[in-house]
């Protein structure tokens, strides 16, 4: 059923020309030169597919992407001269090194991002290099490895070309591999930490756990590489493996567009061949080579497949929705009225400031519990140590019974809460739809089951006109309901809201309150921080006022609005406070 | 996402038709017997770096071979016919030098080939240079690209094995030091050098009293320096390709006052060495498979690339390329047809050849030289101290 | 122990760190004002280098005059680099920023390859005494230039010091580099302060090339190391202050020229680096460093 949602689908038109072009094209390049050049090709385009995974997917940075090539491609030399393995065995013990460097390296993410992430990479690229290098004994040092042997395999690979086909095999079969890994729930969970790591934790998704898996993947991706190469070309030395192939694995994933399969091989194969060409203009094109990597960033963000695919996409028409089978179930189950979240003598200090200090409130099944008070008084705070964002400083939250506090968000997420974002928090490049499948990974249940939860969420907020289209692209209240259906589509137990109706008109206001009034109906319970009373009067069943950090009144809409510690609290601000 | 997928192949297929159409077709048997063939230019093919780390060497070995060539076409060229150089660049790196010679041998016409002088790139060659059975000259000086039984490598420097048992045999026998140091980069010239001194001071019953490597583009010597001092060497051999590396250390031992008797490797007689040490290599003995001064044939070398290259000082990188072009081009009038055995022979049989670097008598292995020049830097010119022949192995 | 070696040992660390921080402080105060790391920060080195090269060997310039029209060029660079490199992607997330900058370092690099060949060069140190350029005392050799450095990099965080805390100019910066939109509403121009920023830093740079230039010889390859270790050491020192970056270059050389002197100067880039990776596991903001996690 996604599949007609894909706006054009090319894919088995492509993948067949594909495994046609590995056959074919072998068999084209008559000379050793340009079957060599196929070889470097197939090899360099597999490890920068690493990238794809890596950074293009996961959004984070690798400048070590050498190593792992060189990882793949000692293994196999080694193994394959001096401790005489089968290739096969000699691949593995490549591709595990890699793995566990790629498991290093993504488990540096846990505490280091940006600029952090690339000096680790930098580092370790460097140490790997100075390693192969220095350590003889093992390595051979900087005279390398001569005499690597070629795979057993169904026919022999006894010349350049047979080579060829089976190397370009390989980079056939890598990227379907990578093509595919990005429609699982694994790659839409790598998309959303890229777009928004904070996001995709409170969604559910694993994000220490993704990013460490795309490091692996990305380091096994690379290996391959590198052992496709070792044995393409018999002969390795650490030169190979430097910091500068690294920027070059780094180019080529961005000249092609490091989010596109096809586009990194193009890439790959450009940056390869172009050279070859412009032999006689070497130095120009150096020179150049720098200067549209720093063109290629500014104008075409998404690489040359990108652009190709923004023109390709004006003149493809997204295809109809079909309608969802099943209705949304959101609220679970469970009897009505029992206390759902407790949260008790809860408190977050940062230094100092006493952001939250010894609050109490429950919110009970099926109600719309509303969590006012006037700036600074720490509701935001409040939300944030429910979905798991801050740790508490004291004090406990139970949901359903199951103390929460200091757990991880992705896993209170998968409890069945789910929130939204006071500073909208979208997945802003990606369409509508794949937000929405995000949001819905969070309940499970297969491919189908995922895309009918997305749809039904679409079709609650009245979004079917605008699944096809990119976030970043819509109205400020189309992305706010966007927000709410990418919740709704997990079918949470708990709805934690944070401030929906800021920054929207006064239609906008109106058409908010009746969602939350038809997802109030639908049984789904909500924590709704929000400014504007009188749509809190609107629509919530009970209330908690905090002020400093501190719980002043609760209770029924029309009592807490009168209470007088309660007007006075606001009394700063009566305007605000009842206006509007 | 995917549209455009045929637009891709379609210029990858482009792309690679065009690759493999631009290559020339085969050349016809018959060369040497139409007369018409007579004066069509032979093609001999030329791997440097022109581009990436060792561009300078590069640019040496192209002068050095171009006056070869401009040489030997004045004289008559090859019986008549002159030689065309077909220049290809490795790009400084392994994959870069491996397609250069492929590119090279896809061009029929080209009977034999000059290729580079990084001992690396060499190794990336040689499963290529042995399937393609054609002969290469090689400026690499590390030992085991003439023994690893490659019939068609033939080197037009002495090795490093020679270089460390010359050097030995001068601190050793002639300046009569017993702890002697080695300082060397840790890339595969000065892994191997190192390896190989070791080896030459086992006949003397001596062991190395410190072992100093370093990775290349290093800025601070003092650590070096002050293990030299502790280790109590008088004499230090070198094994130093990077020039400023040289001129750093040169500086830092007098600066720290270390003054030891230094014998060092090609480069400390190299003009990039000298500008940037300035007085401080002034004393130091260095081998040279190149001395102007060694014979009458370096001499008229020296004096003929002088005139060519606006005075500029020929040094062993021009002076290989140079030798191996002329040796190149006097098989080839021997053997008209150009055939890739009947040269090989013809090489292996050259006895006593005089060139710019010295006598070539090529052995089984392809080794052409078996001896260096000991030069000592005498205010920035170099006086020939002695020239030192050494076994074959 | 012996003294005078482990004495000179030390002398060639803060030398080294010295140079390092030199250059990092550039680093730092880019990313100060834009939150972007300019990974080109070591060519400018080079570039400077290769300016004062050009003008007093081949425009045969005074020494002095070419110092100062060395400087100007690279204030010249530098507003080309912010417009060229920055500018277009001021509000984009900092990956497209590094890799440009990345991609900018290519350029330049290959550029002086093509310009000024790969045969390496020499400058003239600003001092010209002494015996091999230094003087040796109590078994320890100091070499003006090294001196020069140190007192160079001193008085430039005294400067810096008094300018972003005693000028107006300065204040305004140090507002811009806190909060660009509050400093936009009290009617700073952000984006020449930025630009600014930029210049200056690439002067930075510049001056760092010409000063280790005549120690270090200049070659198109000579900024690479020195940017990544200067990177290195705005790491370690934080990248919040302009100390960090003098505390992190120093720190950075002792470790590296102690461990080539007493461990083995094989691996002296991997000591370096390694520091660098405990130093990010253990405290990744650094010595003076700021809040490196995200806000929700």
């Amino acid at each position: 059923m996604p599949k007609n949602l894909r706006s054009f689908n090319w894919g088995y038109l492509a993948i067949a020309l594909g495994a046609i072009a590995v056959i074919v094209l072998p068999m084209m390049v008559t000379t050793r030169y340009s079957t060599n050049l196929l070889i470097l090709g197939a090899a360099w385009g597999i490890a920068a597919m690493g990238l794809t995974v890596v950074l293009g997917y996961t959004g984070q940075i690798s400048l070590a992407q050498a190593s792992f090539v060189g990882l793949g491609a000692y293994g196999i030399a080694l193994g394959t001269t001096r401790w005489h393995m089968n290739w096969w065995v000699a691949l593995l013990i490549g591709v595990l090194m890699a793995a566990v460097a790629g498991l290093i390296l993504g488990m540096t993410t846990l505490k280091l991002s940006g600029h952090y992430l690339a000096m680790v990479t930098i580092s370790f690229q460097i140490i790997f290099t100075l390693i192969a290098t220095n350590w003889r004994v093992v390595t051979n040092g900087p005279d390398g490895v001569t005499g690597i042997k070629r795979p057993p395999f169904l026919f022999a690979l006894n010349s350049a070309q047979k080579y060829a086909w089976f190397a370009m095999g390989a980079l056939f079969l890598i990227g379907l591999l990578v093509y595919f890994l990005r429609k699982t729930r694994l790659g839409r969970s790598m998309v959303a930490v890229r777009e928004n790591e904070l996001a995709a934790e409170a969604l559910g998704v694993d994000t220490i756990r993704t990013k460490i898996v795309a490091f692996v993947l990305s380091g096994i991706i690379a290996a391959i590489g590198g052992a496709v190469y070792a044995s393409g070309f018999l002969y390795i030395s650490p030169d190979t493996f430097s910091f500068e192939t690294s920027v070059q694995f780094l180019a080529m994933a961005l000249a092609g567009g490091t989010e596109s399969v096809l586009g990194t091989i193009l890439g790959a194969f450009a940056l390869t061949l172009l050279p070859e060409f412009l032999r006689d203009f070497k130095k120009v094109y150096l020179i150049m080579y720098g200067f549209v990597i720093i063109m290629v960033i500014v104008f075409m963000p998404e690489g040359l497949w990108g652009f190709v695919n923004l023109i390709g996409r004006r003149f493809v028409k997204p295809k109809a929705l079909p309608k969802a089978k099943n209705p949304l179930q959101v609220g679970g189950q469970g009897a009505s009225g029992e206390d759902l979240l407790a949260v008790a003598n809860l408190g977050k200090h940062f230094g100092g400031l006493k952001a939250v200090d010894a609050v109490d409130f429950t919110v009970k099944r099926g109600e719309l519990h509303a969590l006012i008070g006037p700036n600074g008084s720490g509701k935001t705070t409040c939300i944030n140590l429910i979905s798991g964002l801050y740790i508490p400083t004291f004090g406990s939250i139970k949901l359903k019974g199951q103390e929460i506090s200091g757990v991880r968000p992705n896993r209170i997420a998968r409890m069945g809460l789910s929130r939204t974002f006071q500073n909208l928090r979208l997945f802003k490049e990606l369409t509508v739809w794949e937000n929405v499948l995000i949001g819905s990974q969070r309940k499970g249940g297969t491919e189908a089951q995922i895309a009918d939860r997305a749809l039904a969420a679409v079709e609650f907020v009245g979004l079917e006109s605008k699944v096809q289209e990119r976030c970043k692209n819509l109205p400020y209240g189309h992305q706010k309901l966007v927000e709410i259906a990418r919740t709704l589509a997990g079918e949470p137990e708990l709805l934690l809201l944070d401030e929906p109706a800021a920054g929207l008109n006064q239609t906008e206001k109106q058409e908010m309150v009746g969602l939350l009034q038809r997802l109030h109906a639908a049984g789904l319970t909500m924590l709704l921080v929000e400014h504007d009373m009188s749509l809190v009067s609107q629509v919530s069943d009970r209330m908690t006022v905090l002020n400093f950090g501190k719980k002043i009144s609760e209770g029924l809409p029309d009592d807490v609005l009168a209470d007088p510690v309660v007007v006075e609290a606001y009394l700063g601000n009566r305007e605000v406070a009842l206006g509007a | 996402m995917r549209r455009g997928m045929g637009l891709f192949l379609a210029l990858i297929m482009v792309v690679l038709v065009g690759c493999s159409s631009s290559t020339p077709a085969p050349a016809t048997s018959s060369a040497g017997k139409d007369p018409a063939a007579n004066t069509k230019p032979i093609k001999l093919g030329l791997i440097i770096p022109a581009t990436g780390a060792s561009v300078e060497a590069g640019r040496f070995q192209k002068q050095g071979a171009e006056l070869a060539v401009e040489e030997i076409n004045k004289a008559g060229g090859v019986n008549g016919r002159p030689i065309k150089l077909v220049i290809e660049d490795d790009q400084s790196t392994n994959p870069g030098a491996v397609a250069a010679l492929q590119k090279l041998l896809e061009d029929k016409e080209i009977p034999m080939i000059v290729s580079s002088i990084r001992s690396t790139q060499i190794q990336a060659m040689l499963p290529t240079i042995n399937e393609a059975k054609i002969p290469v000259a090689i400026g690499g000086t590390n030992y085991g690209l003439t023994h690893s039984n490659s019939q068609w490598v033939f080197r037009f420097r002495p090795h490093d094995g020679m270089s460390a048992k010359v050097m030995v045999k001068f601190v050793v026998e002639e300046l009569k030091k017993t702890k002697i140091a080695v300082v060397h980069n840790t890339d595969a010239f000065g892994n191997g050098g190192r390896d190989m001194v070791i080896e030459a001071l086992k006949p003397y019953n001596l062991k190395i009293v410190s072992d100093q490597g370093f990775n290349t583009d290093e800025k601070d010597f003092t650590g070096v320096i002050s293990a030299l001092k502790q280790s109590g060497a008088d004499a230090m051999v070198s094994y130093i390709a990077n020039s400023p590396d040289l001129g750093i250390l040169a500086k830092q031992m007098k600066q720290q006052n270390l003054n030891i008797t230094w014998v060092g490797s090609p480069s400390i007689t190299g003009q990039d060495g000298i500008k940037l040490a300035g007085d401080s290599l002034n004393g130091t003995y260095g081998i040279a498979d190149y001395n102007a001064d060694s014979s009458p044939k370096a001499k008229a070398y020296q004096t003929a690339y002088k005139a060519k290259y606006n005075n500029e000082e020929p040094d062993h990188y021009s002076a290989w390329s140079y030798d191996a072009v002329t040796i190149f081009a006097e098989v080839m009038k021997k053997n008209p047809d150009l055939k890739a055995d009947a040269l090989r022979t013809a090489l292996l049989a050259i006895k006593g050849f005089q060139g710019a670097e010295g006598e070539y008598t090529f052995d089984k292995n392809g080794d052409g030289l078996d001896h260096y020049n000991i030069v000592q830097n005498n205010n920035n010119t170099f006086k020939l101290a002695k020239t030192l022949h050494v076994p074959r192995d | 122990m012996d003294l005078p070696i482990f004495g000179q040992n030390l002398l060639a660390g803060v030398a080294i760190g010295g140079v390092y921080a030199l250059v990092a402080l550039g680093i730092v105060l880019i990313y100060r004002a834009t939150n972007v790391v300019n990974f080109a920060q070591g060519e400018f080195s080079m570039l400077g280098a290769y300016a004062l090269f050009a003008l007093t060997s081949g425009l045969k310039l005074n020494y002095f005059v070419a110092f100062l029209l060395s400087l100007a060029l690279m204030a010249v660079l530098g507003l080309l680099f912010e417009l060229g490199v920055y500018y277009p992607l001021r509000n984009r997330t900092f990956l497209p920023v590094v890799i440009a900058t990345i991609g900018a370092s290519i350029m330049f690099q290959n550029g002086a390859l093509a310009i000024f060949g790969s045969s390496p060069e020499k400058l003239r140190p600003v001092i010209q005494a002494g015996t091999h350029g230094g003087i040796t005392l109590g078994g320890v050799f100091f070499d003006y230039q090294y001196v020069v450095i140190l007192i160079v990099t001193g008085l430039l965080v005294v400067i810096q010091y008094f300018f972003f805390e005693h000028t107006l100019l300065g204040k305004k910066m140090q507002a811009t580099s806190q909060d660009k939109d509050m400093a936009r509403l009290l009617g700073i121009p952000v984006a020449t302060m930025i630009a600014i920023t930029f210049i200056y830093s690439t002067l930075l740079g510049g001056l760092s090339g010409m000063l280790v230039g005549p120690i270090f010889f200049v070659t198109h390859r000579m900024g690479g190391m020195l940017g990544m270790k200067a990177f290195a050491a705005t790491i370690i020192g934080g990248f919040g202050d302009v100390r960090g970056a003098i505390i992190g270059g120093l720190s950075l050389g002792i470790v590296e020229a102690l461990g080539a002197g007493y461990i083995s100067p094989i691996y002296k880039d991997a000591f370096a680096f390694l520091v660098l990776i405990s130093f990010l596991l253990v405290r990744p903001q650094g010595i003076f460093g700021e809040k490196v996690s995200e806000k929700a």
